[in-house]
């Protein structure tokens, strides 16, 4: 409205007291993690948390369970939605009510019921053949169960993302395009697909990312090494480390976000609480 | 409608069946990770220790007391959440939108919401510790320079206000994040045309503005209430389990079953899930109706 | 006598004037188009008279009360938006009764004025509808009704029709102009759509690029342009080079063809190129009947537009559009014939040096 050009003094008020409210949780942490060394302005706690083994290789753990969940999800995600969007569009309510289902059943529920069926031999509906050993009980299987859980908490992201980005550059039409240019499936799905919905992946996969590498709830009940309980025993012992490490945390949350932005230009995404 | 279209131009319709192999991996995930442990939960809340089927667990649901009271305080916490991160988060989607403030501060809110709503769980917990803690930042300040003892006067950081006010840090940018693009559906030829029929600021907002954003707030506050619900790892990071909300209590019961039934246990799942589906199904209605305004 | 005035109206962002020298008096009761392309600051102006937008000079009067400085609340206009703006939360007759209601009227009285609107705009069985269940033509109908309840002094409509199909386009203005005369009211109508303009208009404002560049009615403004830009904007036109031969005698030449015009030539002389302009109605078979100039011409094109034939003719070295009205029974010329096509001295405009 050009007739009101006084400053908006209730906008700026908001504004300045939600900038204050964020802010100074983050200004307190590092302040508390730069202070490690009494009244010297020092990277001792930043030193100290990095060098640490267990901060390495839980951090890594945690980076590569993130990548196979983001590559798993791709490999799922991307064809059932181009399948969904040519030729059964008919599966399209059902898999939006499963896309929705992570937001009713949270984190905490999700290892609940995945550490009730897989703790057990898997076998056979009503006999007695198993298929396979507890899931719970190898390495491999709590590895299994883990990826698909934070394949389940990062799925509604990652397929409204790749469906959207499909929808935008509608998918249907290029490769009806594509077949009528004489494509096989190969071409189409590596050179017209994957290279049109890049953007939407790199969103989904930061999304997923962000998620994974901080996660707690299943990675403790699950009992797996990963970032986020390694971050929470942590606390317990040290006071500069866990702040060091909850600032650099935030840091490449920051920097996933951002990246997303930049590649889409400006919506937002919420993954809400853990 | 699309489906007919896709037929009329193949020379061979594919059987039907064979459409469904197509999303099959899907749904073989979907079953044996999502479904299939939800099913076992829900199971379970009707089966008693024996193996049989029983209401006993729905029925001490609502009769024991601790279990009342943990979704009491897990109601209280997200409603609280929901409503002071409903309105504080609208009036900041209202700043960087209608309220005028410059393009590069939405850009920098927006963004910073985007991280914000993910940050959560230890982190969270401790950069409020090191905020309000005892020994916090915040806390330092207002006893050395203000003469103020929050500790003393009854503040508790490890408390239900405590929570809530950690809580808010992940609910005010979910709010703005929903807000922000409903405010900008707000066309200003609404305002113009109020104006021009003689209303003043005030009667735009009360007879038009405020009552086209009410599902897309009612919406969100909704959703928001969901969010703080089924949150787990900011709460036990923050208090370690000293505040019973339900999702600590759940926590409580996968690690040893300390309810001494396993299908009360499920059961208290299963609530817990059923608020969270009539949470997540009134935000959608709510959605479809403020989509048809704000088209 | 003058009702709503505009004198010397100009606005400018930052360095730029989106409107400059804008003056007009309109009496009560009329119908006056502001027409012209996107830019050429009609929307502006209509704006600043709503008071959405404030002068940086002039002086606005309405009804004998300056109105420059009043906020829009106050003013007592009626305005249509081209997206109809509704409130959505509103049905049709809470919608229309709004203004009413600001206004404190007593809720018989709102309701009275309400069932008289809907009827003039004859949506009665619609009244208790919401806007999305409604077409865009009703919706606009809706949005005038809800314009008129307030008894405005004068109704202000900001290319109200631009969003809606080319038929309920048609119906609509028909509709807008008839209720406008019933009541009587002032009204001020912005397009872009010189057709729309034509029709409806007791007077038209074409403007460009900020600027007024003639006022007068649709006959006027269509028949005499005053300037180049008018003659190009409002119906379709043939242009051509010319060099002037005889100012005294109006004599011009064209490709080495003779043409002679009734146009003013004072101030040109001898040798001077100037650009002519013909519309193509006024072009027809000499075998018809013989006007003042009578020029040969080769067919090159035929096109049937319906109730329109469209000929195309070579006249020296440039293709003239002729129009003719379709007549089953006449027999067309065949491409490559040579014809003689003749025009008054009239119909021959001059626009000015050919430099553009």
């Amino acid at each position: 409205m050009n007739r009101f050009r006084r400053i908006p003094f209730w906008s700026w008020f908001w504004y300045i007291l939600g900038a204050i409210y964020f802010i100074l949780p983050l200004f307190a942490t590092l302040e508390f993690s730069l202070t490690a060394q009494r009244d010297k302005i020092s990277l001792l706690a930043y030193e100290k948390a990095f060098s640490d083994n267990n901060f390495i290789e839980t951090f890594l753990y945690s980076n590569m369970l993130a990548l196979a969940t983001i590559i798993v999800s791709i490999i799922l995600i991307v064809p059932t939605a181009y399948w969904i969007r040519l030729r059964l569009p008919e599966a399209r309510r059902i898999t939006e009510f499963i896309t929705l289902m992570p937001f009713v059943v949270p984190a905490i529920i999700l290892v609940f019921g995945l550490i009730r069926i897989y703790s057990s031999p898997v076998t056979v509906p009503f006999t007695n053949v198993q298929i396979f050993q507890p899931l719970t009980t190898t390495h491999f299987g709590t590895n299994v169960l883990i990826v698909a859980g934070y394949m389940v908490l990062a799925m509604p992201y990652m397929y409204r993302s790749v469906d959207t980005g499909m929808r935008t550059v509608d998918i249907r039409t290029l490769t009806e395009a594509a077949q009528s240019l004489g494509a096989n499936w190969f071409t189409i799905i590596t050179k017209v697909i994957l290279p049109n919905i890049r953007t939407a992946l790199l969103s989904g996969a930061l999304l997923t990312f962000a998620i994974v590498v901080g996660e707690v709830t299943l990675a403790t009940f699950l009992g797996v090494d990963a970032f986020g309980p390694y971050l929470f025993l942590l606390i317990q012992h040290k006071a500069y480390e866990p702040a060091a490490l909850s600032f650099v945390s935030f840091l490449l949350t920051w920097m996933a976000m951002g990246l997303i932005q930049l590649f889409t230009g400006g919506q937002g995404q919420g993954a809400g609480a853990h | 409608m699309a489906q007919t279209a896709m037929s009329a131009r193949k020379i061979k319709p594919p059987t039907d069946w064979k459409n469904w192999l197509g999303v099959a991996p899907f749904f073989l995930f979907a079953l044996l990770f999502l479904i299939l442990p939800s099913l076992r939960l829900f199971a379970g809340s009707f089966t008693d220790k024996a193996g049989n089927f029983t209401l006993e667990n729905v029925r001490q649901l609502f009769t024991q007391q601790s279990i009342l009271n943990a979704y009491w305080l897990s109601i209280r916490i997200s409603a609280v959440t929901a409503i002071g991160g409903g309105i504080f988060g609208f009036l900041l989607a209202y700043s960087v939108t209608v309220g005028g403030l410059p393009r590069s501060l939405r850009s920098a809110l927006i963004t910073f919401s985007g991280v914000a709503s993910n940050f959560a769980g230890v982190p969270l917990a401790f950069a409020f510790v090191a905020t309000i803690g005892r020994t916090g930042f915040i806390t330092a300040v207002l006893k050395d320079v203000f003469g103020i003892n929050i500790y003393q006067s009854g503040f508790n950081l490890y408390s239900f206000w405590g929570l809530s006010i950690t809580y808010m840090y992940f609910q005010f940018p979910l709010m703005v994040l929903i807000m922000a693009p409903a405010l900008d559906g707000l066309k200003r030829e609404w305002r113009e045309a109020a104006e021009n029929l003689g209303a003043s600021t005030f009667q735009y907002w009360s007879r038009v503005a405020l009552p086209v954003l009410l599902p897309s707030i009612l919406g969100a506050m909704i959703l928001l209430f969901g969010n703080a619900f089924g949150a787990y790892a900011t709460a036990y990071a923050l208090t370690g389990g000293a505040l019973p909300i339900v999702t600590i209590q759940i926590g409580a019961q996968i690690r040893g079953d300390v309810l001494h039934n396993p299908g009360l246990g499920y059961a208290l799942a299963m609530g817990m899930v059923f608020i969270m589906a009539i949470s997540l199904a009134g935000y959608s209605w709510l959605q479809k109706i403020s989509e048809r305004w704000l088209r | 006598m003058t009702y709503l005035a505009l004198s010397n109206i100009s606005k400018k962002f930052g360095d730029t004037y989106a409107v400059e020298d804008f003056n007009l008096d309109i009496e009560k009761g009329e119908f006056v188009s502001f027409l012209g392309p996107s830019g050429c600051g009609k929307t502006t102006t209509l704006r600043m008279v709503a008071g959405f937008e404030i002068p940086t000079t002039g002086k606005i009067t309405l009804g004998g009360n300056e109105i420059t400085d009043k906020s829009p609340n106050q003013r007592n206009v009626g305005m249509i938006f081209q997206a109809y703006a509704l409130f959505p939360n509103m049905t049709v007759a809470q919608n229309i009764g709004f203004g009413l209601r600001i206004r404190k009227e007593p809720e018989s009285a709102v309701k009275q004025r309400v069932d008289e609107m809907v009827n003039l705009i004859n949506l009665e069985k619609h009244a208790n509808k919401y806007p999305y269940q409604l077409s865009g033509g009703q919706q606009q109908r809706v949005a005038l009704a809800r314009a008129l309840a307030n008894r405005p002094q004068v109704l202000l409509l900001d290319e109200p029709l631009s969003a809606l199909d080319a038929k309920i386009r048609v119906s609509l203005r028909a509709e807008i102009r008839s209720i406008q005369k019933r009541l009587g009211i002032t009204a001020v109508f912005v397009t872009h759509d010189q057709e729309e303009a034509l029709s409806i208009s007791d007077r038209i404002v074409v403007m460009y690029e900020g600027r007024v560049e003639q006022v007068g009615t649709p006959f006027e403004i269509y028949n005499f342009p005053k300037t180049q830009f008018v003659a190009n904007f409002v119906g379709t036109l043939n242009t051509a080079a010319a060099e002037i031969v005889d100012p005294a005698k109006g004599l011009l030449k064209m490709d080495g063809v003779e043409l002679t015009s009734a146009d003013e030539m004072n101030g040109y002389k001898k040798g001077d190129k100037v650009l002519i302009a013909i519309r193509p109605e006024r072009l027809s078979f000499a075998s018809e009947q013989k006007k003042a100039n009578v020029v040969d011409s080769r067919i090159e094109n035929i096109t049937f537009l319906g109730s329109v034939v469209r000929i195309q003719v070579m006249i020296g070295n440039t293709k003239f559009n002729m129009d003719t009205f379709n007549n089953p029974f006449l027999e067309l010329p065949k491409i490559g014939d040579v014809d003689q096509v003749t025009c008054s001295k009239e119909a021959v405009l001059i626009l000015g040096t050919a430099d553009k």
